[in-house]
């Protein structure tokens, strides 16, 4: 094999691969690209058996043929070298990869050790809407635990129809759950479960760049294409839980914050918090709602925010880290708190959200 | 306060229940075990067998090459376990802190004692000879302040031994055995301590705690201990129950998914009736099934201990939806409690949100 890239266009692409490939791997060729030149192209795939990605830039290709690369080292170096052609080249001793004056000779390991990774069908297609998937996706990812014994809660329900597309993560104290109106062409619905790692590498795939996103549901993978870049991601056996259950309906206390306010309010409070809770409360009254916190080593803080509200005077705690992960990622100028009681889920929502609704459910916690 | 444990082995046990019961074996070479041409290797031998070089786990064939005059006995278990009831019985009755090793062999802590014996020695002199009178066999015994020294003891003069390691004699004791006699240094151990030069107590107490780390490792500080004499391990009576449950075979094999919701509920009722009765709280609930064709699953869930009844049968029906009962027949059902503690969980202060109960991982 032997072929000439843009460095920047390598570049590019070898970044995305960095999250892919499993850093403390027990499987050698795992931390390897497989590069695979071909026609006026160079095709790269990585994967780390959950999730792979698929993608090409332009080359010159002057011998066609694959070969595998550390993923990493390989990034490492066209990253520190200047603007300019690389070339990447295979010989009887190993693989070259030199650019200016630049040489240097790589390890590889056989092209035959990569797992071979299932193709979309075709079939079964829907388009997404890039833009509502991006927010979804930033907008829920967070909600989802890391190594959770219930094996479903490692990832994200991701539902179609015909007319909607719905995004749904919990930990089981929290859930975020965004749906957006969009004919995306399925004639049935469709319900899989991501993994956290799929939404995360989703997420950078649609940082930049425009158009929709093919979205496939095989028979245990899934397939976004977007914009050329495939992401592959193996599915989550198992069952969600039946989440419409735990979103209250009956809030009848609602509350209107101005988000920066409430932001900074929350994030100043929560300094003296208690350490291991992280616990504020909000002691609702007529025209204000208070956040305190205290914490038996290092004191305690408030902080007044004038809201309108003619209700009854409550007091609800909550996890400070769950309210600013919502408050986070919602742009709005404001967002609404509902209410039952002291004890019951409450709901937050971005006020005048635009193209998408965001529900975002908190258990409050024990005072 | 100075402990006075006892550890009592009884002598050649399987050999001389079988020379007792039939006195054509006495005095004679016995080995208990396996046939030779069977691959059988011996589980006890007598002490005449042992003047040859025979003992417990050397294969038969080889005992025979050693012994060719050895009487070969196989295996009664039912009786060595009788006999073995009737002599923890004796101990029992003297002190409630028994700690069986095996069949043949305890720990007793007899500083408090039935019969107010200040003196552990009369103590194990006096159930030696209950043993004596209700067996017709003998047992050796270690007396001293604690279980270490305690088992050295009992196997210093045997059979039908009484050794005892009164406080004052623990230090002359010591000074020189070898490094094998510590509790937990075994061939490997005691070969890489003489490969140091570490042969006796007496090296083990004065080597560097740095040479001892980097050649035992974390059992570094608890050899020391033991090569001073010390060992506070106490006397466990019994060990805690890690789990319980039942399982039922039945009759004929159960395909109605009600009549299977009815017996699981059946056995979780009665596995959390356990955990009320016994003061415990149970992390896992596991169900176990048996399909017709003697294919066997099991399916667990945890989650924050309970010994509610409710909960319990919630989490166990919720399992058997992760079977396929109802569509296959099913010979035997089973319902267990596992990962005990005696004391619930303190209340979370972030509490969950209200989802059904779902069952972990299929």
């Amino acid at each position: 094999m032997e072929l000439v890239v843009r460095k920047t266009e390598l570049l590019r692409e070898l970044q995305l691969f960095q999250g892919i490939v499993e850093r403390k791997n027990t499987i050698p060729i795992l931390a390897n690209v497989l590069i695979e030149a071909k026609g006026d192209e160079v095709r790269m795939l990585a994967t780390d058996l959950e999730v792979a990605l698929r993608s090409h830039c332009q080359a010159a290709v002057a011998k066609a043929g694959s070969l595998t690369l550390p993923a990493k080292k390989l990034y490492e170096i066209v990253k520190a070298l200047p603007e300019t052609d690389v070339r990447i080249e295979e010989d009887k001793n190993g693989v070259k990869v030199a650019a200016d004056r630049f040489d240097s000779r790589m390890q590889t390991l056989p092209r035959e050790d990569f797992p071979t990774l299932p193709d979309a069908s075709g079939k079964a297609r829907a388009t997404l809407p890039r833009q509502a998937l991006r927010e979804m996706v930033a907008k829920t990812q967070f909600a989802i635990t890391g190594e959770d014994t219930r094996y479903f809660l490692n990832g994200a329900k991701f539902v179609l129809t015909p007319n909607s597309l719905t995004l749904v993560a919990t930990d089981g104290h929290r859930l975020a759950l965004v749906e957006v109106q969009h004919n995306v062409g399925v004639t049935q619905d469709v319900g899989v479960i991501l993994p956290k790692k799929t939404l995360l590498e989703l997420g950078k795939l649609l940082a930049e760049g425009e158009g929709d996103v093919q979205f496939e549901s095989g028979e245990n993978h899934l397939f976004f294409d977007v914009g050329g870049r495939v992401l592959i991601s193996r599915m989550i056996d198992g069952q969600f839980p039946a989440y419409e259950r735990v979103i209250p309906k009956g809030n009848d206390k609602t509350i209107e914050f101005e988000r920066e306010r409430l932001t900074n309010a929350v994030k100043r409070v929560a300094l003296l918090s208690n350490e291991r809770s992280r616990a504020v409360k909000l002691e609702i009254g007529k025209g204000k709602v208070v956040v305190t916190s205290s914490s038996s080593e290092f004191g305690e803080a408030h902080e007044e925010l004038a809201v309108e509200y003619a209700g009854s005077a409550m007091t609800i705690s909550f996890n400070a880290q769950y309210v600013l992960d919502f408050l986070n990622v919602v742009e709005t100028d404001s967002v609404q708190l509902s209410l039952k009681d002291e004890v019951s889920q409450a709901v937050m929502k971005p006020v005048g959200a635009d193209g998408y609704d965001y529900t975002y459910v908190i258990m409050p916690m024990r005072i | 306060m100075i402990r006075r444990i006892l550890h009592i082995d009884m002598d050649a046990f399987y050999a001389s229940v079988e020379q007792r019961d039939n006195p054509a074996l006495r005095g004679k070479p016995v080995a208990v075990g396996g046939d030779p041409d069977k691959r059988g290797v011996v589980a006890a031998a007598s002490y005449e067998a042992r003047t040859f070089g025979v003992r417990s786990a050397v294969s038969m064939a080889q005992a025979v090459r050693l012994c060719p005059a050895l009487e070969i006995v196989h295996p009664n278990f039912t009786k060595y376990r009788d006999v073995s009831r009737q002599v923890f019985d004796i101990f029992r009755r003297v002190t409630p802190l028994v700690e069986p090793l095996s069949l043949d062999e305890a720990y007793l802590d007899v500083t408090e004692n039935a019969w107010g014996e200040p003196l552990g020695t009369t103590v194990a002199k006096r159930i030696k000879e209950e043993i004596r009178a209700a067996t017709g066999l003998t047992a050796s015994a270690g007396v001293a302040p604690n279980k270490f020294l305690a088992k050295i003891a009992s196997g210093w003069q045997k059979p039908d031994g009484l050794t005892v390691i009164p406080p004052e004699r623990v230090e002359v004791f010591l000074q020189n055995l070898p490094v094998d006699a510590l509790w937990g240094v075994g061939p490997v151990t005691a070969r890489k301590l003489r490969a140091r030069g570490i042969e006796t107590l007496t090296d083990v107490r004065t080597a560097s705690p740095e040479l001892l780390r980097d050649t035992v490792g974390s059992l570094a500080d608890w050899l020391q201990q033991l090569a001073r004499g010390e060992d506070d391990r106490a006397v466990v009576s019994e060990h805690e129950p890690k789990s319980s449950g039942s399982e039922n075979t039945f009759e004929r094999d159960l395909e109605d998914l009600d009549e299977i919701r009815r017996e699981i509920t059946g056995m979780a009722c009665d596995a959390a009736a356990w955990l009320v009765r016994t003061e415990r709280y149970a992390r896992t609930v596991t169900v176990k099934v048996r399909y017709h064709d003697f294919t066997t699953i099991t399916r667990s869930h945890s989650d924050a201990p309970t010994r509610e009844e409710g909960a319990i049968v919630a989490r166990a029906l919720a399992l058997v939806d992760k079977t396929e009962a109802g569509r296959r027949p099913i010979r035997l059902l089973g319902v267990s409690v596992h990962n005990l503690c005696t004391e619930p969980d303190p209340p979370e202060p972030q509490p969950r949100l209200p989802f059904e109960i779902t069952a972990s991982r299929p």
